[in-house]
């Protein structure tokens, strides 16, 4: 094991010197590490935003012919919170999480492409203050939905900056987005150090390849439906078009599905390793699971058009045919999980149990989703409350959780230092309670009749009971972030007084190589004098210490 | 209503299997959790590939995956017959934010509208027991046509007309909803759809009252 | 093949699509779906001719890394100018003003490399 020479100040060309630690550190750095940091804390705080949101929404919909937000505000807030949670939060923290485990757990000393990475949280960052600026405008933030269908997004119908700012802030975010995308990608293909063949990259890492390549694969059609409707927003005789109305829909769901696993993948890979490393066993199937998560993403291109089933254009024979196709890997990854899980003595630690209760919650949203992939069922629930009901469970219940396992699971190695367990029990159950009452009543609006997007409905649809519920589970949604806040801004006090409890390199006897160098890791990952252990599957550590155990 | 019943005979038998399998999955979870309480971690001795069992399942998987898209594509075929001899046209607009039903084959061009503001909702009345052709389109942007008594809904685009075949088979008053979010005041565009017997619609289409 | 698996990885990725690609033309779709899947199973083609091309260039798995962190102080002043460009489509395009001149900066700092001294 080589490392690179190390940056000895070369007087030519290495430039002005600024110490490491300060700010102009930080906003420059091309540590993968610090980049990854960024990028992850940026995203927990625009979390943070994003669920205050939510929670306005709740207060508007807790009662009928509620007049606490109005239509318009209602509108952007449903606008910005959806597109926060898809393009600032979900997305940019897998990626940070990427960018930040890549490099440790492939044994690279950095990242490929550390500047291109760098670029790309910094798209990202002022795309979200750009989007967020649109509360500023006087017409206020844009108010046409997380897709914003034309013509209703054109500037006849959505006159106003703030959809204006919409379109640059989410175009500058994805760029960004696809920038750590490439690097990530090519750091797992191009950076691993010697003895990491592909097959015993961990199930992270495989899961990042899947994620990646849709990113670089599906988000351009992104950017290309947003410069169409900036384009449309400029000369509104283009959505005079229907050709122009249905493309837009096909080039938006072609970046909006494939988007959906990658705010999937990564954290689904997370509770694989959570799941591993608290059974004391390696992840079941691995072989199984690698090839499913490739199949499952090719599949994902291809599933788009069960977001048009109601439009009566499109061929809905097939995407039917490849939505309900993805049964097949989503299975072999559940049974890897209960393989994983089945006849182990777990430890229930805070990482441990949202990984838990990622297995049954998110189960409920792939179900649910064979049923909205299921044409004559769509017809009906398409557009309603059951289909937010399903996308909470995929991207809350679900992800979310994955994302606090990811959390609670990585901390001490990040920070040196361990969180609460308490705390984090509480966050738990507060979560757990909260998202249930919050997201099951959803189904049943839905499957009555609630449209979604509805700033407010009437008495006699008799929808209040159910929408009541929902409100105090977001209630208790955020007594349960409140408290995450709380544990996390504590230990992190503490940790400056240097008062808090240290980690250790290895608190939770982990599999993979970042849990072989010190917490928080060195400049270039593995210090020289302690070299890293050898690569003899996808958990090198395991193997090591069940050798160990047998020597002793 | 082919397309309520349809849907009720897919969505239970769906969901009958999508809560067997969340059971399953929550009883083995359960059972892994409990059984184990409060004793020793076990020795490191299990395996991590099983390639005959994960190929069982996966052939399992793939078997019901070919079951479900054959028979779930079979019943979206049976609801979108061709259209039967002579169905009742009505030309539906949706615009923002309410919607306008023409009669263009009735002897004095009937058409309703409305405002969808209080109590001012449009009635789309139709003769029961006859296939319905509505041909959908909107004036300005995009809007989706929703009846979720009969479990259905098809968007309206501007630009462009989709077809909804719908046959009501008894008397019968259903709420109607727009589903695409259109603007501010989405959440008001609802609409009565109404089925009246054959003589009652004949009376109504010739300019008298739909009271029945 | 097997001396390239990751390029491997990448071409089989392209052409899973391509599979799935072929079958939706027998259902038959728009032909700007056409255009735009494919667009997509060339770019992915392309990705994995580059990974072909870096993986016959060098090792497999790497032993020698340099940290390449010259010029990173170009990056912020970058992403700001292309923040103003963009939004100089909707406030008007003076604000390239701003804009072309920040992206200079970032075009000299990078020349230069200036960056944030690691230790």
């Amino acid at each position: 094991m080589t490392l690179a020479p190390s940056t000895r100040a070369r007087p030519d060309d290495s430039g002005r010197p600024v110490p490491p630690g300060g700010w102009l550190g930080w906003i420059s750095t091309t540590d993968h590490k610090r980049v990854g940091l960024l990028t992850a804390a940026t995203s927990l705080v625009l979390l943070l935003l994003m669920g205050v949101l939510a929670l306005l929404m709740r207060g508007q919909l807790a009662r009928p012919e509620e007049t606490f937000l109005g239509p318009h505000l209602y509108d952007q807030v449903f606008t910005v919170h959806g597109s926060g949670m898809i393009y600032l939060v979900m997305t940019p923290f897998a990626l940070g999480l990427g960018v930040y485990l890549v490099p440790l757990q492939t044994g690279a000393p950095g990242i490929a492409l550390p500047r291109l990475t760098l670029l790309g949280y910094w798209l990202y960052a002022f795309g979200a203050l750009t989007l967020l600026a649109g509360f500023a405008t006087p017409t206020g933030a844009h108010a046409a939905g997380w897709f914003s269908y034309p013509p209703l997004a054109d500037a006849e119908y959505s006159p106003g900056t703030g959809s204006d700012l919409w379109i640059v802030g989410v175009f500058l975010a994805v760029t960004g987005a696809i920038l750590q995308g490439w690097a990530v990608l090519w750091t797992i293909l191009r950076r691993r150090t010697r003895g990491m063949t592909m097959l015993r990259l961990p199930v992270f890492c495989w899961a990042m390849i899947a994620t990646c390549l849709m990113v670089i694969g599906a988000f351009p059609a992104l950017l290309a439906a947003l410069t169409l409707l900036a384009a449309g927003r400029a000369d509104a005789s283009l959505f005079a078009s229907n050709a122009w109305n249905i493309g837009y829909q096909h080039l938006f769901w072609f970046y909006g599905h494939p988007v959906v696993y990658v705010m999937f993948f990564p954290y689904l890979a997370a509770v694989a390793e959570v799941l591993a490393v608290f059974c004391g066993r390696r992840f079941f199937g691995y072989r199984g699971t690698v090839l499913s998560l490739l199949v499952f993403a090719a599949l994902s291109m291809s599933v788009w058009g069960h977001h048009m089933f109601a439009t009566g254009q499109a061929a809905n024979d097939y995407y039917s045919l490849t939505s309900i196709a993805l049964l097949v890997p989503a299975g072999v990854e559940y049974f890897g999980m209960l393989g994983t899980v089945l006849g182990a003595r777990p430890r229930l630690r805070t990482p441990m149990l949202f990984a838990l209760a990622f297995i049954p919650q998110f189960l409920i949203g792939g179900l649910t989703g064979i049923m909205v992939g299921t044409p004559v069922i769509d017809y009906h629930v398409t557009d309603s409350y059951f289909v937010v009901a399903h996308l909470h469970y995929v991207l809350f219940a679900g992800s979310a959780f994955g994302l606090f396992a990811a959390v609670y699971f990585w901390f001490p190695k990040v920070t040196g230092v361990l969180l609460d367990e308490g705390m984090g029990r509480l966050h738990f159950w507060l979560l757990v309670a909260g998202t249930n009452l919050t997201f099951l009543p959803m189904f049943a609006l839905g499957y009555l009749g609630m449209p979604r997007r509805v700033s407010t409905y009437a008495a006699f649809d008799g929808f209040g009971t159910l929408n009541l519920l929902a409100g105090i589970g977001a209630a208790l949604l955020a007594a349960g972030m409140a408290v995450f806040v709380v544990n996390v801004l504590r230990t992190l006090h503490a940790r400056r007084l240097g008062r808090a409890r240290p980690a250790g390199d290895d608190p939770w006897d982990g599999h993979t190589l970042e849990w072989a160098t010190p917490s928080p890791p060195p400049r270039l990952n593995f210090p020289a004098d302690r070299p890293l252990p050898p690569v003899t599957s996808f958990a090198p550590l395991l193997d090591l210490k069940r050798r160990e155990g047998s020597r002793a | 209503m082919r397309q309520r019943h349809i849907f009720g005979t897919v969505f239970t038998v769906e969901a009958a299997i999508a809560g067997a399998v969340f059971l399953a999955v929550l009883g083995l979870l359960a059972w892994t959790l409990l059984r184990h309480r409060g004793t020793r971690p076990p020795a490191a001795a299990e395996r991590s590939e099983r390639p005959r069992l994960e190929a069982y399942y996966v052939g399992a998987l793939a078997a019901f995956a070919v079951f479900l898209v054959a028979w779930t594509a079979w019943q979206n075929h049976r609801e979108h017959p061709a259209a039967g001899p002579r169905p009742l046209r009505v030309d539906v607009t949706g615009f923002q934010w309410c919607w306008t039903f023409r009669y263009p084959g009735s002897p004095a061009h009937r058409s309703v509208t409305g405002t969808c503001e209080g109590r001012d909702m449009p009635t789309l009345v139709v003769p029961a027991g006859r296939t319905v052709q509505l041909r959908l389109t909107s004036r300005d942007v995009v809007h989706s046509l929703w009846v979720p008594g009969l479990r259905y809904k098809t968007d309206a685009f501007p630009h462009h007309v989709n077809t909804l075949t719908l046959t009501l088979d008894r008397a019968g008053r259903w709420r109607g909803r727009c589903a695409e979010f259109c603007g501010q005041r989405h959440h008001t565009m609802d609409f009565w759809i109404k089925a009246v017997p054959p003589r009652a619609y004949d009376r109504w289409v010739h300019g008298g009252t739909a009271t029945v | 093949m097997r001396r390239h698996p990751s390029a491997v990885v990448v071409a089989g990725w392209a052409l899973l699509n391509g599979v799935l690609l072929a079958v939706l033309a027998v259902y038959g779709e728009s032909p700007l779906v056409y255009w735009l899947w494919g667009g997509v199973v060339l770019v992915l083609a392309l990705a994995a001719a580059a990974v072909l091309v870096s993986s016959r260039s060098a090792p497999d798995q790497h032993v020698r890394y340099r940290v390449p962190d010259r010029g990173a102080g170009a990056v912020p002043p970058a992403a700001a100018g292309l923040l103003l460009v963009a939004l100089g489509f909707v406030y008007g395009h003076w604000l390239l003003c701003v804009a072309v001149p920040l992206l200079g900066v970032s075009a000299a700092l990078a020349v230069r490399g200036t960056t944030a001294r690691e230790r």
